[in-house]
């Protein structure tokens, strides 16, 4: 208690250091007058008393400092003396100061930059209520539908009639809530306006999804159980964003009808600010529906179907309860449900029936289809920052090596005189730290400045619409990371002038001059530029082979024309069209864009390329019929007529779907050419028949073969898959609830001179019916290009990290040759004197540097081919170990490397040897 | 003797606080007069080591100060025993005493004693 007391009344003396000192002083004062008195009372002259009283008080320093020691914190005041010292030092070096704490804030900057995507992508939670106790089904994302009684691998997806069944018999959930997997576009407008629908993503939840998350309205009230009844009043939840931006918080919109689909329902409240639903994504929805308005809203109700899995479940676990528990319990009532409808279950999914199970995995990041879709990409970004940052070390120690050189007299004097080693290694350390604290600092400027425009670039958000949840500015964990990755620099690029320090001589500073009989500092530096060699290569060949990537994927043979071709995205459904009014819909639309001057022809369809494509198996009449094992699975387009012709894929055989395809006439199929030798081989495929069902039947006659056209329905790096296409004039209109009836895209082939204004198109469109919403036109070639958004800033940032990475090992190359050119000059004066020229003297300093880059691309060789198989699949299947991106890089570097050697090479090629031999 | 400055403190400050709770409020001189009255030599030399060992007794709260008058009306500063100190005091003298009469018997058993 006396010790604690005592330490806090120290810790704080520092305040009171001049006043204490002047006490100390007066009360010394004090006790020799009293003693001189007593002195001279006792017969003494005045000078003698004087002198025998300060006698008898003792060494006056040594008791001032026994004093100071315990007044305060010696140790916390010395550290903070050798701050204020290193400040004044650093002050005293401006150029030195702000050339290193803007370095050290590009690379802290980029890295915090990086880390702060990482972060918001990779590690942070959904803003919810307690996210740890969340539990979600399913350990991969399985989006968006399943149909049938069984799943590959895992059930994760679930029909509306599963999720009641688990909902109600699951006790280890205090809530299980149920949305889509796939987003959902609604076309909304508020009733009684007169404007067009606009589409707004949305969602439908299950009447405990807010309970469940535990958020509360913001203002009015969320939806609750009693709303997602059958036969509710049909009621949706919109969001702060879309409140704030496009009606102005004005609170007169709850309570107010807006038209879903033309479908009318009552907005009854507003969600928190934070909240943007149960995925991170870029585009988060902007309205919640109870998922029983489904059928209401949606002409195709998925709701009502047994075997139609598209729901996604999170629950709330009770506290307790472990997860293991409450799977092993969902396990079973998935085997009890799907036994429930044993008589409904193809031959194929009883076959699956013992393998079916489920898992459940941690919910608190809600459904991270991001995290998959960008781990890798952020690990790649990741790496190159961490390299650059690891440059940036290298180049500042370079930097405090030499300042170490230049106080070495002054540091081994000091030793001389007896200062402690410690506090003589705490100086170059304490100068580092406060360097990369200011370079932190800035850092984190640079990372907001940078994480805004990546943002901007890699996740493009639609105007009106709310962008993704990623928040630039630094959060706490940014901040902390930002500060931790500061020290951690501050110590790596210190430690080296640190030791050097340690390891002077006191005899040196006898010696005097520069006279240095060794020359210790040279090495760390060399190493350190040997390092800096090595990690540019990789950068720079990671960037090249990046770049290579993209290139190709750019400018692959897509199969189809990108030049004068526009694409116009909308969508019917959001309208209320119904699918018997469809086709005729599809006619005016057609002949409306087509009437348009500079038009040269058009066709619709549900996906144009790179999109992707609709699923399906296909059995081939007069094959065996397909087991549950084979893979007869290809992907399928509905066009219309003339729609290769439009979109510029050749017929290599047969012909194209024409306007002589009717609904009356025979149905008919174009297959690609991965379709014919998928399911023909070497045979003809042209008047053959194929199905969509499992049993061989020939439903659709093949009429042509077009060639492969790029449809990315998997990964970028995949082959063309199998792929046929329907003509639009013979889909299955008396279906009623078919998503695929609803073509989305306008393919426009223009004039090769015309030039066709968006907005002549969308007039064209309001023209046949003005509640079509139009959600975007864009030419082909933007639509190809924006499929590789991530791909290209991947390769440019890599670039500008490569960039920067040469810049600055160049600048470490150029100190460590001008500083030995320098420390050699008695040498090159010597050389000179007895007849060297001066070639041989550049020759002789090139050498020297020539020889570390060497060296580090020695050491960077191998781990470029280390770094190309961690790119991997970003590669596109390039290969990983291109030589030439490889030799190019070396090139690039050993030229930066000659440049910056050239110049201190000439300089000392031009001393005159007498100057030299005189120069101390 | 590594520690003699350490004992040679401890033992001070014992006297510093056992001189105040006998002569009331003082000032440093003193203090240094009376100890070197009972004590003899301890300070005849090293007046000034008292003051380390004030500060320190005044950081843990033992003794307070202020500035004041002495008795001959000259500005001195003094000291004074606070009650914190006056336990201290007590609980060490106790201590003190026991270890000194411990070490004394210890002392005067001679090696024939025990037999």
């Amino acid at each position: 208690m006396r010790a604690l007391r005592r330490f806090f009344r120290r810790l704080t003396s520092w305040t009171t250091t001049h006043q204490d000192e002047e006490r100390l002083q007066a009360e010394i004062e004090e006790h020799l007058a009293f003693q001189a008195a007593e002195n001279v009372r006792a017969g003494l002259s005045p000078t003698e008393a004087r002198r025998q009283a300060a006698l008898k008080f003792g060494g006056l320093e040594a008791m001032k400092q026994t004093y100071r020691e315990q007044r305060g914190l010696p140790s916390l005041e010395s550290l903070i003396q050798d701050a204020g010292h290193a400040l004044r030092r650093l002050r005293m070096a401006p150029v030195f100061t702000a050339a290193t704490v803007l370095t050290l804030a590009l690379g802290i900057g980029a890295t915090t930059s990086i880390f702060t995507l990482v972060n918001a992508v990779l590690l942070k939670s959904l803003p919810v209520a307690n996210p740890a106790e969340l539990y979600r089904l399913g350990r991969e994302n399985h989006c968006c539908y399943q149909s049938g009684y069984s799943q590959d691998k895992e059930f994760s997806l679930v029909s509306y009639d599963l999720y009641k069944y688990f909902r109600d018999n699951t006790q280890g959930f205090s809530e299980l809530a149920a949305f889509p997997s796939g987003q959902l576009l609604f076309g909304v407008r508020r009733s009684g306006n007169s404007e067009a629908a606009q589409s707004y993503p949305g969602e439908f939840v299950s009447g405990n999804y807010f309970e469940m998350f535990g958020i509360g309205p913001y203002a009015g009230r969320m939806i609750t159980a009693d709303d997602d009844e059958p036969g509710a009043p049909p009621v949706a939840v919109m969001s702060y964003r879309l409140w704030r931006q496009a009606y102005g918080a004005d609170p007169s919109v709850i309570g107010s009808i807006f038209n879903f689909n033309e479908k009318p329902l009552t907005v009854i409240g507003i969600t928190p600010p934070g909240f943007f639903g149960d995925t991170l994504r870029s585009t988060p929805p902007d309205f919640f529906l109870p998922l029983n308005a489904e059928p209401f809203v949606e002409s195709d109700a998925d709701l009502t179907k047994y075997d139609t899995h598209w729901l996604e479940l999170i629950g709330r676990s009770r506290p307790g309860v472990t997860p293991a528990s409450i799977e092993t319990q969902m396990r079973v009532e998935l085997k009890q449900w799907l036994r429930s409808h044993w008589g409904e279950m193809g031959p194929g999914d009883q076959a699956k029936f013992p393998e079916q199970t489920l898992f459940l995995s941690p919910g608190g990041a809600g459904i991270t289809s991001m995290r998959d879709q960008y781990q890798h990409w952020l690990q790649i970004l990741m790496m190159v920052t961490g390299f650059v940052l690891l440059i940036v070390c290298a180049n500042v120690a370079n930097l405090m090596l030499v300042r170490g050189m230049g106080r070495r007299r002054q540091t081994s004097l000091s030793m001389a005189l007896g200062a402690r080693a410690l506090r003589v290694v705490r100086e170059p350390i304490i100068e580092s730290m406060l360097l990369s604290l200011a370079g932190g600092a800035v850092g984190i400027a640079i990372a907001f400045a940078g994480t805004r425009l990546i943002l901007q670039f890699a996740f493009p958000s639609l105007p009106g619409l709310a962008g993704v949840a990623i928040d630039a500015s630094p959060s706490l964990p940014v901040l902390l990371f930002a500060f931790v990755t500061s020290l951690v620099t501050g110590v790596a690029f210190g430690i080296a002038p640190a030791l050097m320090a340690v390891r002077v001589d006191p005899i040196e500073a006898l010696r005097g001059s520069s006279r240095a009989t060794t020359r210790t500092g040279l090495l760390p530096r060399k190493t350190l530029v040997v390092l800096q060699a090595a990690l540019s290569l990789v950068l720079l060949s990671s960037a090249g082979l990046l770049a290579a990537a993209l290139e190709s994927l750019e400018n692959q043979n897509f199969g189809f024309e990108q030049d004068h071709r526009l694409v116009a995205t909308m969508n019917p459904k959001l309208a209320g069209y119904r699918p018997a009014q469809l086709s005729l819909l599809y006619k005016r639309i057609h002949d409306s864009i087509e009437s348009i001057p500079g038009v040269s022809s058009v066709a619709l369809c549900l996906y144009s390329p790179p999109g992707g494509g609709w699923g399906s198996g296909v059995s081939v009449e007069g094959h065996p019929a397909p087991g549950p094992n084979d893979d007869n699975s290809s992907s399928w387009d509905r066009v219309t007529a003339g729609y290769f012709q439009v979109i510029g894929t050749p017929i290599l055989k047969g012909r194209e779907v024409s306007e002589e395809d009717t609904a009356t006439s025979r149905k008919v199929a174009v297959v690609n050419e991965a379709f014919a030798r998928k399911f023909f081989g070497n045979e003809d495929p042209i008047g053959r028949h194929f199905g969509r069902t499992q049993v061989a039947s020939g439903e659709f006659e093949v009429i042509g073969v077009a060639k492969n056209a790029r449809y990315f329905t998997q990964d970028l790096n995949q082959p063309s898959g199998a792929m046929f296409f329907l003509p639009e004039t013979q889909a299955e209109y008396a279906q009623t609830n078919l998503g695929s009836l609803f073509l989305r895209d306008i393919v426009i082939q223009t004039g090769p001179e015309a030039s066709v204004p968006f907005a002549s198109i969308r007039q064209a469109v309001a023209a046949v019916d003005p509640g079509i919403p139009i959600s975007s036109i864009r030419t082909l070639r933007e639509q190809v290009s924006s499929r590789f958004t991530q791909q290209r800033l991947l390769a440019r940032l890599t670039s500008l990290f490569g960039a920067l990475s040469l810049l600055l090992a160049s600048i470490g190359i150029y100190g460590v040759n001008a500083y030995d050119a320098g420390r050699r000059i008695n040498e090159i004066g010597v050389r000179m004197a007895l007849g060297a020229s001066r070639g041989h003297i550049v020759q002789l300093v090139l050498r020297g540097a020539f020889g570390l880059i060497l060296f580090g691309l020695f050491i960077g060789l191998p781990l470029t081919f280390v770094v190309g198989r961690f790119l991997g699949s970003q590669l596109y299947g390039t290969n990983p170990y291109n030589p030439g991106v490889t030799l190019a890089a070396a090139l690039v570097l050993g030229f930066s490397a000659l440049v910056a050697s050239v110049v201190p090479a000439f300089r000392a090629s031009r001393i005159s040897p007498l100057e030299a031999l005189r120069a101390k | 003797m590594k520690d003699k400055t350490a004992v040679l403190q401890g033992t001070l400050a014992l006297m510093v606080l056992k001189t105040l709770d006998v002569l009331g409020p003082l000032h440093g001189y003193g203090i240094a007069r009376r100890i070197e009255q009972i004590s003899g030599d301890l300070l005849t030399v090293n007046q000034g080591t008292l003051y380390p060992v004030l500060l320190k007794l005044e950081q843990e709260g033992s003794i307070a100060s202020e500035w004041g008058t002495s008795e001959n009306n000259r500005r001195a500063r003094l000291y004074r025993l606070t009650r914190s100190g006056r336990k201290q005091l007590r609980a060490e003298t106790k201590g003190w005493e026991q270890t000194a009469a411990i070490i004394g018997r210890f002392f005067a058993v001679k090696a024939g004693d025990l037999k």
